[in-house]
């Protein structure tokens, strides 16, 4: 029995992965999500800003990890636009431009938002940190036009902003590098300014030493923390939804890595032969390794 | 709805799927999606960077605004390309210079400011409560424990000394503290990932109803069909000139069955 389960098929775990991230998509069961104290003091400096004040949004990222960070993006910005705060889009990824000005403009939208007087999204800027200390000297020529092409010191909405030390919070969602700590090591260390971060569950865990030194002073981690601040702003969206299926994958997973190791534990000897016998067979890490 | 979103969410739902399809095994189906991918991708980066950084940052400054030196820069970049010119493609090492020159200068100070020393400055916090806080709370505790962390890794990868005695059991108190960060760090991946198969799959069940012409279901039935056919096509006409990534089918046969 135990070696016939060391020895599964891998596609059977693909189907059982399957199923939990299904059934609770097609039928929620809304498990309790807690809020997360870093996921809080985002939000909380957003409240804390006075309407009119500048919010930087930089979305570091592209559509392959638009799951997690794209539900942050609407979050943010929803709220951001419900405090009437003026909110500055751009991006250090040149395949996330599209996206990030879709987002931002569609959103923008909902709230009723003029381009060029309560937002503007500045587009990409070549040069990746570089384009982060130039926008600390002088964002206009960092970015001499946003990315409907008009001048950006002529936008009502940059009245009075300059550079980066004009800014009053800067939120960098990143899916790696250039991302939030490249804003930190080379923009708010030196312009002074405040920085939040929001992240894919893979860099989050790099980045808690930050928090915890308080280079940032708050931190959106994962689909899970995108749900949090769903929450916390009062819209439901897609990262909500998404985490019962979450919670049902990890359940799986769990308990699959349980039941591996016990039986892995009760017979040793069947396992290191099956497992080698294994390798070659469809489904086997060997052929899934190609 | 108009056209080009029905045209999206079908290509959409299908590359998907041809994605996926690699969890049955590797494919013709996932091999066009995923070159596919990779010259969208380039293609789109092309576009993007002629618009932003040849009009957008070079020839508009350059033409409209009379901004000369940026030529300067235009120029150093041309250098590099001189790469594909044996005789003369040392004249990329100026080019490589300046970028490697600019960029250590600018990230060394930077770097040993953020991520050394204040980090350091992080990890001696005090471990007794100040005046007016209790004298070990939970934030104490956690200030003890980051700096038993520090300690113990770093003398686990302090190798000038043999790991004997004390040495020995701060360097194994290390290792624990570091499959701790590894575990956290692969939970944290698992979550990454399943977010993603969670975002496809929301896409796929949006795809997949009336609005978008069963999109989803339609191309599984599809592609499903088309492994079927592919599978059944491999099996009969084995060759010499198979292509070798379909041996493990074949090989599959010389196992008993469990």
């Amino acid at each position: 029995m135990a070696g016939k389960l060391l020895r599964m098929d891998r596609r059977v775990i693909f189907v059982l992965i399957a199923l939990a991230t299904l059934i609770p998509l097609l039928r929620p069961i809304g498990l309790p999500i807690r809020i997360s104290p870093e996921v809080k003091q985002v939000y909380d400096y957003i409240e804390s800003l006075p309407p009119g004040s500048v919010f930087l949004l930089s979305l570091d990222f592209d559509p392959a990890s638009k799951p997690e960070l794209y539900p942050m993006a609407v979050a943010l910005l929803n709220h951001a636009f419900k405090r009437d705060l003026r909110v500055i889009g751009m991006t250090l990824w040149v395949t996330g431009t599209g996206m990030a000005e879709k987002v931002v403009s569609g959103i923008a939208s909902e709230h009723g938002k003029r381009r060029g007087v309560d937002y503007t999204f500045l587009g990409y800027s070549p040069g990746g940190t570089n384009v982060i200390i130039n926008m600390g000297q002088d964002l206009a020529a960092a970015f001499p036009t946003d990315h409907y092409g008009e001048r950006t010191a002529d936008l009502p909405v940059m009245r009075g902003v300059t550079s980066l030390r004009q800014v009053n919070y800067v939120v960098s969602l990143a899916a790696g590098t250039p991302g939030v700590e490249s804003w930190y090591v080379y923009g708010k260390e030196k312009y002074g300014f405040e920085l939040g971060g929001g992240v894919t569950a893979v860099i989050a865990p790099g980045l808690y030493p930050f928090l915890d030194t308080g280079q940032i002073n708050g931190l959106i981690g994962g689909l899970r923390g995108a749900a949090e601040y769903e929450i916390l702003v009062g819209l439901k969206g897609k990262a909500v939804a998404g985490m019962d299926a979450q919670s049902a994958t990890h359940f799986i997973i769990i308990g699959l890595i349980l039941l591996c190791n016990l039986f892995y534990f009760l017979t040793p000897r069947v396992g290191s032969r099956s497992v080698g016998r294994a390798q070659n067979r469809p489904g086997s890490p060997r052929e899934a390794g190609r | 709805m108009a056209a080009s979103v029905l045209i999206g969410a079908w290509v959409a739902a299908g590359l998907t799927l041809c994605m996926f399809s690699f969890l049955y095994k590797d494919n013709p189906f996932f091999r066009f999606g995923e070159h596919l991918y990779v010259g969208i991708s380039m293609g789109y980066t092309i576009v993007r960077i002629y618009y932003d950084v040849m009009v957008k940052s070079l020839y508009t400054p350059v033409i409209q605004e009379g901004n000369m030196w940026l030529l300067v820069a235009a120029f150093l970049g041309l250098l590099v390309l001189t790469r594909f010119i044996p005789k003369v493609s040392w004249l990329s090492r100026i080019s490589f210079a300046v970028i490697v020159g600019f960029g250590s200068g600018v990230a060394i100070p930077r770097i040993i400011s953020s991520n050394i020393l204040q980090q350091v400055q992080g990890t001696l916090k005090p471990i007794l409560g100040n005046a007016g806080q209790s004298l070990f709370g939970m934030a104490q505790f956690n200030a003890l424990l980051i700096l038993i962390g520090v300690v113990t890794v770093l003398i686990y990868f302090f190798f000038s000394i043999e790991h004997k005695g004390p040495i020995q059991v701060a360097a194994r108190i290390g290792i624990y503290f570091l499959m701790i960060n590894f575990g956290a760090g692969f939970g944290y991946t698992v979550m990454a990932r399943m977010s993603l198969l969670i975002g496809r799959f929301d896409d796929l069940i949006l795809f997949g109803s009336r609005d978008y012409g069963y999109a989803s279901v339609v191309l599984l039935g599809m592609i499903a069909f088309g492994l079927f056919m592919w599978e059944r096509r491999s099996s009969v006409s084995p060759g010499p000139d198979q292509d070798p990534r379909n041996a493990d089918s074949n090989a599959r046969n010389e196992y008993p069955p469990q």
